[in-house]
């Protein structure tokens, strides 16, 4: 039998003592993978808000909470592309529908850079709360929205809509079905996927069609801003706010998406420490596993060492034996976390917010198991290796 | 039976403990022919053991010099390799890992050598056949007798070809008809393998079967005969 397999076969001489020191390391690993997963999902989410097409800069009211819940005069759209770097402007008017007989505008709450979403009365598989946009078909770039499976609706068009992936798989709806929005049955023309969990969980009609619907004649909530190539987003913003001074306020893109990562980062920060903290406790259980199991083993080390064992391979014998648990824990708590994730994402948010799977996540896992490991067993190997072979055989 | 010079040199050897209130050993002297078997018989707390734990380095004298194999132990730091190359221990309690097979067990001293995997399997079963053991080889040793428990001790003993072995109170946790085997078993493989056996016994009778005979009183060579 060769070093690697003594190793291996050493931790569970005492099956319970090693399942809960697996178990203990485990649930950190798990709390890593699990919040990583989905911090990480949310990350991806806001990134692929900042797509090639998608409007650099946001135009709202001044004063508004949120970018559904101000109103802009529509000839402002026209007016700001006559702003210095200004390429192309669509306004947005955004709406929720709260009930299938009922709607409101400017519920929405604070958000991104085409839509927001509440999961409403209904539950993600109701249309209640569904977030309803209004905006001109061939502007739909600026929201983000590339490609679509099936076709636009029409600029004019009183009863077509484009829906979401995550309303379509959420509420089973193909291209051609349709869906009652603000008590009025619309056909889905296409569906679209941006990437960003928000918008992909909203409706898009014609601009004109949810004035009309909520009584919001031109009206819009959100003007979307896409710049020259040459022009600089924060000079854009501070012109347009300089033109419009009192009454129209700017939000781009990267600060939103900043924002929200930002306020990640705050969550990574308290992942790792609830992590850490995870880890602790578990190492402190390897440590007291692998410090009983060399207590358990004097009389044995003794005889390694009466048979020529060095000081170094029983060291390494030992802290072989407890990254073993650790690395264990880790495949464990991963598996855990990854099947914990899917089924609690998919079961409380609908699937709007995917899991990433980014390797880092699950590399970082492993090696904060690796160094648990190792810590944990420092101590016991080195006493291990230094007991005196006499009094280790006289031990009983 | 003993083929030359002196394996064993051991000058005015002191070993105390509890901070020199215990004096093991007291200024003994001992010559120790290759090839030779030799029992050391004494009363409790004479210093039998504690002689043959310095033969077998595992632990290092006060004063004195004892040369082993041609290595002088006092002046030597890293002991592990003649312990690996020269001796094999023979404890009164088999002191087997119970958690390995009977083959593991007796694989476990040749670790520190160069041997490959499969080298190491081919030895170790060479041992436990001539221990007539190599049908349990697959066994954990809890499945065996004490006595067959002891062979597998034996075997783990000899596995590295070493010069000299040490068997403390070997049949000392067994009946005297399995010690009575397992005693000519030591004796058969000291005439068989050639290696100088050292073997420390209170019980007069497993004495008589060595070469030679060294009663320790108060950690000094008494007589020999």
């Amino acid at each position: 039998m060769s070093y690697l397999k003594l190793i291996l076969k050493n931790p569970f001489r005492n099956k319970t003592r090693g399942a809960l020191a697996i178990v203990g390391i485990a649930i950190g690993i798990m709390v890593i993978v699990a919040l990583g997963m989905v911090t990480g999902g949310l990350k991806e989410s806001t990134t692929s808000t900042l797509k090639a097409g998608a409007a650099e800069i946001n135009v709202m009211q001044t004063g508004s909470s949120s970018m559904g819940s101000g109103r802009v005069n529509e000839s402002r759209v026209t007016e700001l592309q006559n702003i210095s770097g200004v390429k192309e402007t669509a306004g947005l008017l955004k709406a929720t529908n709260t009930s299938t007989s009922g709607s409101s505008v400017g519920t929405s709450s604070t958000g991104t850079t085409s839509g927001t979403t509440s999961m409403g009365s209904g539950g993600p598989n109701s249309l209640g709360g569904l977030s309803v946009t209004g905006m001109d078909p061939g502007k739909l770039s600026l929201a983000g929205i590339e490609n679509v499976t099936g076709s636009l609706y029409s600029a004019t068009s009183e009863n077509q809509v484009i829906i979401g992936k995550t309303v379509s798989t959420n509420l089973n709806k193909s291209v051609g079905d349709t869906v009652n929005l603000f008590g009025k049955d619309f056909t889905i023309t296409g569906i679209f996927e941006t990437g960003n969990f928000m918008t992909d969980a909203g409706v898009f009609m014609s601009l004109t069609t949810l004035q009309n619907l909520t009584s919001n004649n031109n009206t819009v909530s959100t003007i979307a801003v896409k710049i020259n190539q040459d022009a600089n987003t924060t000079e854009v913003s501070k012109s347009i706010e300089t033109s419009y001074p009192n009454e129209l306020s700017t939000t781009s893109a990267e600060a939103i998406a900043g924002r929200m990562n930002s306020a990640l980062s705050t969550i990574d920060a308290a992942t790792w420490a609830i992590s850490l903290l995870a880890i602790v406790i578990g190492g402190v259980g390897v440590i007291n596993t692998m410090i009983m199991s060399v207590f358990e083993r004097t009389r044995e080390i003794g005889v390694l060492k009466a048979v020529g064992w060095k000081e170094r391979r029983i060291l390494g014998m030992i802290l072989g034996e407890s990254v073993v648990l650790t690395l264990i824990a880790a495949v464990v708590g991963t598996i855990v976390a990854v099947v914990g994730v899917v089924v609690l994402l998919s079961l409380s948010f609908g699937g709007t917010i995917e899991p990433s799977f980014a390797p880092g996540i699950f590399l970082e896992a492993f090696v904060v198991a690796f160094v648990v490991g190792i810590i944990g067993g420092l101590y016991p190997a080195y006493r291990a290796s230094r007991l005196s072979p006499t009094e280790a055989l006289r031990y009983e | 039976m003993s083929t030359g010079g002196n394996i064993i040199e051991i000058h005015e050897l002191k070993k105390s403990y509890d901070d020199g209130k215990i004096k093991a050993l007291n200024g003994l002297n001992l010559e120790v022919k290759k090839g030779e078997f030799l029992s050391i018989m004494g009363p409790s707390g004479s210093g039998k053991s504690t002689l043959l734990n310095m033969i077998g380095a595992l632990d290092v004298a006060d004063e004195g010099t004892i040369k082993v194999a041609g290595i002088d132990l006092m002046k030597t730091k890293e002991l592990n390799e003649f312990r690996s190359q020269e001796i094999g221990f023979v404890f009164q309690m088999h002191n087997l890992i119970p958690n390995l097979t009977v083959l593991e067990n007796v694989e476990i001293p040749m670790y520190e050598t160069d041997l490959s995997s499969s080298q190491m399997r081919e030895r170790a079963m060479e041992l436990l056949k001539a221990v007539d053991l190599e049908d349990k080889a697959d066994q954990i040793p809890t499945k065996l007798s004490g006595g067959e428990r002891q062979r597998v001790a034996i075997a783990r003993a000899l596995v590295n070809r070493p010069s000299i072995i040490l068997a403390d109170e070997p049949t000392g946790s067994l009946d005297s008809k399995t010690g009575d085997v397992i005693l000519k078993l030591l004796s058969d493989l000291h005439e068989k393998e050639n290696v100088t056996l050292v073997m420390v016994t209170h019980e007069p009778y497993v004495g008589n079967m060595a070469e030679r005979i060294v009663n320790v009183l108060d950690g000094k060579i008494q007589n020999q005969k």
